[in-house]
């Protein structure tokens, strides 16, 4: 397991800028805390070895 | 009067079609209810009493002039506040769409009017239905009807819907399920609710929430109820194109009340094995009355299904996000604040993580797959605590301290992840008198055997029969 990542308030402006919204120190300070729980969460996605298999979408639809 | 709002809406559909009582009257005493509970409950959003005063009266004309009616003709129900609801406003439980009155019914909507039953009112929920506790800061919190004394959350996002069907405000509702939102309320509320297979109802005019994880579903007081409405509402759509044009069976004919031979696969680890004792001890002891009366039990653990979390937060964020980005930038401070900071958090999603969601969703439905490969239905508790207060952050599972947010919807998610039909029905009863739920996950498409595994319960217990203290 990865540790859990840490992330700058620079840094979360710069992702949050380049998904098009513009929110404020204040804004993104009481972020922080969630997107650190949720870059956990990301970093044991990317420690899966998928292999070979391709990605889905939902149920085989009939 | 009072026992009407009692009375299953299977048996309200044969008393009003024999003419031993009107719609008019049924619909009178459940409005009746909705304006002695709902102040407590917070349930409904919007309560419809005229329209559906209205619309009783033409159903009881229609008996009376003895034309055929519909399988659920002059029953009364409450639609999540998210479907929406030709000339009746549908606000996903936000003030964004506070003064939002669509021109025309959801789908689903739509073929529950055609099958004769009568919206009585909209139902409160988490708002836009982003959250497991049916938290609700514009129209109120929603008040768990099984604790007269303390606050308790119904259980999200369709909190409404389980505590109007709970407190027997409605005989039965309309929830939508992204991670749990029908099972969790109908579990913490001791009602019954199915998930069905995703592409077996269509979700167009539903708000979305994911659109890859979006089910929608009936809840009632019975299974045999949810047969009825799923049966209603079932099939293709050609406004939804992930619905499939597998015939729609008759659910109510599959309820035999027969478990022999039923090989039932109880969900070990991650499941039953980490529910809270109370939770996990009602839950082998439903195994154990489905055992006795003649099916086969066997364990199974499911591969990667502790992966779910990680990959269903990459999905249901991204999703999520795309959907409501246009409102984050220009309307962000009329979310509550826990729905805002959910969506906001999806901008740390990238699409390389979103396909590896979608790649690890191929490998965990395969895994649930083959664990029904050898047999009818997957069983394990829907929810692994009861209902928490209001407030309350924390729970103790099995495997040691959790969110609640978290804990609530760690036993539904995977099978919103996978797209499989899923129950929750009532088995039993905390120390504390909370109800617990059981689930049963069934092979795609086969609602069926779900609906029959539950109904057969239902026959062999009264959980589902009792009455909560608000009520």
């Amino acid at each position: 397991m990865l540790p859990p990542m840490e992330i700058t308030l620079d840094a979360l402006r710069q992702v949050s800028r380049l998904a098009g919204f513009e929110w404020d120190d204040a804004e993104l300070e009481a972020l922080r805390p969630l997107v650190a729980r949720s870059l956990d969460l990301l970093a044991r996605l990317d420690a899966v070895d998928l292999g070979e298999t391709e990605p889905t979408t939902q149920y085989r639809v009939l | 009067m009072a026992e009407l709002c009692w009375t299953p809406a299977a048996d309200l559909a044969r008393m009003i079609a024999e003419k031993e009582v009107s719609p008019v009257e049924v619909v009178r005493a459940h409005l009746d209810r909705v304006a002695a509970l709902d102040g407590k409950l917070r349930a409904f959003i919007t309560v419809c009493a005229e329209p559906a005063l209205e619309a009783a009266r033409a159903a009881e004309a229609r008996v009376l002039a003895g034309d055929p009616l519909g399988p659920l003709h002059g029953v009364p129900y409450g639609p999540k506040d998210l479907y929406a609801t030709k000339g009746i406003r549908t606000t996903g439980g936000s003030t964004i769409l506070g003064d939002f009155v669509p021109e025309a019914d959801a789908t689903v909507v739509a073929r529950l009017a055609a099958a004769g039953m009568i919206v009585l009112g909209k139902l409160n929920m988490h708002e836009f239905a982003y959250g497991p506790e049916g938290l609700n800061g514009h129209y109120g919190d929603v008040w768990n009807p099984w604790d007269a004394g303390t606050h308790r959350v119904a259980g999200g996002s369709s909190s409404g819907s389980g505590a109007a069907v709970a407190a027997g405000v409605c005989p039965a509702a309309l929830g939508s399920d992204t991670g749990g939102s029908i099972r969790i309320p109908a579990s913490l509320s001791g009602i019954t609710g199915i998930k069905p297979t995703y592409g077996r109802v269509s979700r167009a005019g539903v708000l979305p929430l994911a659109w890859s994880m979006d089910h929608c579903g009936p809840m009632a007081r019975t299974a045999r109820d949810c047969a009825l409405l799923l049966g209603a509402m079932a099939g293709y759509d050609p406004a939804d194109a992930s619905t499939s044009v597998l015939p729609v069976p008759d659910y109510a004919a599959a309820l035999t009340g027969d478990v022999k031979g039923l090989r039932v696969g109880v969900l070990r680890a991650h499941f039953t094995d980490v529910a809270a004792p109370e939770v996990r001890q009602a839950v082998e002891a439903a195994a154990k009355a489905l055992e006795q009366a003649g099916a086969t039990l066997d364990e199974v653990n499911l591969d990667d299904v502790a992966l779910v979390p990680a990959a269903s937060f990459a999905i249901v964020a991204a999703e999520a996000l795309a959907y409501h980005a246009p409102w984050l930038r220009t309307r962000s401070g009329d979310y509550q604040p826990d729905v805002r900071e959910r969506l906001r958090a999806g901008v740390v999603v990238s699409a390389a993580h979103y396909l590896r969601a979608q790649a690890l969703r191929a490998r965990v439905r395969a895994a649930v797959d083959r664990a029904l490969a050898r047999r009818d239905v997957l069983l394990a508790p829907a929810t692994p605590i009861a209902a928490p207060a209001l407030g309350q952050q924390e729970a103790r599972l099995g495997d040691g301290p959790s969110d609640v947010r978290s804990a609530l919807i760690r036993f539904t998610r995977p099978f919103n992840f996978t797209g499989h039909p899923a129950v929750s029905l009532p088995c039993g009863f905390t120390p504390a008198g909370l109800p617990v739920g059981l689930q049963l996950v069934g092979r795609p498409f086969d609602e069926a055997m779900v609906l029959r595994a539950a109904d057969a319960y239902q026959r062999l217990t009264d959980w589902h029969t009792r009455r909560p203290p608000v009520a």
